[in-house]
């Protein structure tokens, strides 16, 4: 994130140098201004999906939830750590279900709890899954096209399917796949020395 | 779909009440975790929303769509798109501005508007996610999957668009 943030800055701001200086500084409230409201937007979203989770929580309902799946996904994200894993589980249903406020704060905790693990493995893997977004109805996409007098405004949602099972699979078996290079290179150079 | 959301709240409390838990104490617990949950994120969120203005601001981003139209072409993607793709993982109101415009101009039921639409709805601001999840961690440097996931969104950019061609 350092270097990007560097090198972008650096460039976009030499390029404003040279055409609008003028709109360099306005250019970085606005970005702090929609920071804000982002957070103030998450932050409704967080109060209402964190406080009911806490009440799933309590009722020991994630715990049966987690249950259920814990064995496919122990497997699939090398863990043991059963916070871990009740987070995972809650955080892939979520977004499955097209819930993605709720199932945020689930995969940070999953994060927070694989980071104490030390098992980084884990984490990418979730943020690949996460980040290529699978979502079995584009709402937001579909109540746009209606306002604007589509026709059949649904007829995108297959596509969108498809579209983002796809990333989401290519992405993990890339990185499933990246991993285990490298693991066979590590043992590889151990058995050599 | 718009029932799930209020019968998961209903069934949640209704179970946790007949389970003898306090709903509003454990209610406020989840919340005041919210509350330092976005704390954390603040800071980060900033640099990022000031990286993305600038990047838009500058021209750099319509620049890069131009100069990278003709290679999306020649992948069945068509240029107009170029720059949605771009904006896309830095940043979710930027591009959500840009896919009403498409829409409005080139009309709703048009290939260009639903290609748009199917890009948009299967791909995530990644930069912004990654700020989210590895907040706490001492590791942020996380290019591997941040190109993993760039490539693989591409890859079903290219696939919507063939899509939306025979669908």
């Amino acid at each position: 994130m350092n270097l990007i943030f560097t090198v972008i800055f650096v460039l976009s701001a030499a390029v404003l140098l040279f055409t609008a200086p003028a709109d360099f500084l306005p250019a970085l409230l606005d970005g702090g201004m929609n920071a804000a409201k982002t957070c103030l937007t998450l932050f409704c979203i967080y109060v209402v999906w964190m406080g009911l989770s806490a009440v799933a929580e309590d009722a020991r309902l994630t715990e049966k939830a987690a249950k259920l799946l814990s064995k496919p996904c122990g497997k699939l994200f090398k863990t043991q750590s059963p916070a871990a894993l009740e987070n995972i589980t809650m955080n892939v249903s979520c977004n499955l279900l097209g819930i993605g406020g709720a199932a945020t704060p689930y995969g940070v905790k999953a994060i927070d709890a694989l980071e104490k693990e030390g098992n980084e493995y884990a984490q990418n893997l979730l943020f690949i899954i996460n980040a290529t977004s699978i979502q079995l109805i584009p709402t937001t996409v579909i109540a746009l096209r209606a306002a604007a007098g589509s026709l059949a405004p649904h007829d995108i949602a297959l596509p969108s399917l498809i579209a983002t099972a796809v990333s989401t699979f290519i992405g993990a078996a890339l990185y499933m796949l990246i991993n285990k290079f490298k693991f066979k290179a590590a043992r590889r150079a151990k058995c050599s020395t | 779909m718009q029932y799930v959301i209020p019968v998961i709240f209903i069934g949640v409390i209704l179970i946790a009440a007949v389970r003898r838990v306090n709903v509003f104490s454990s209610f406020s617990r989840g919340a005041g975790e919210a509350v330092k949950f976005v704390l954390n994120l603040m800071p980060l969120l900033a640099c990022t929303f000031i990286m993305c203005e600038l990047f838009e601001r500058s021209h750099l981003s319509d620049a890069l769509s131009r100069l990278l139209a003709p290679a999306f072409s020649l992948l069945g993607i068509p240029s107009e798109l170029s720059k949605l793709i771009l904006i896309k993982p830095f940043s979710g109101s930027g591009s959500l501005a840009y896919l009403t415009q498409i829409i409005s101009e080139y009309g709703a039921d048009s290939y260009i508007a639903r290609c748009a639409c199917v890009l948009y709805g299967s791909s995530e601001t990644v930069f912004y996610i990654s700020v989210v999840y590895f907040a706490k961690c001492a590791n942020k440097r996380r290019l591997l999957p941040i190109v993993i996931i760039l490539f693989a969104t591409f890859i079903s950019t290219i696939i919507a668009c063939l899509l939306c061609r025979i669908m």
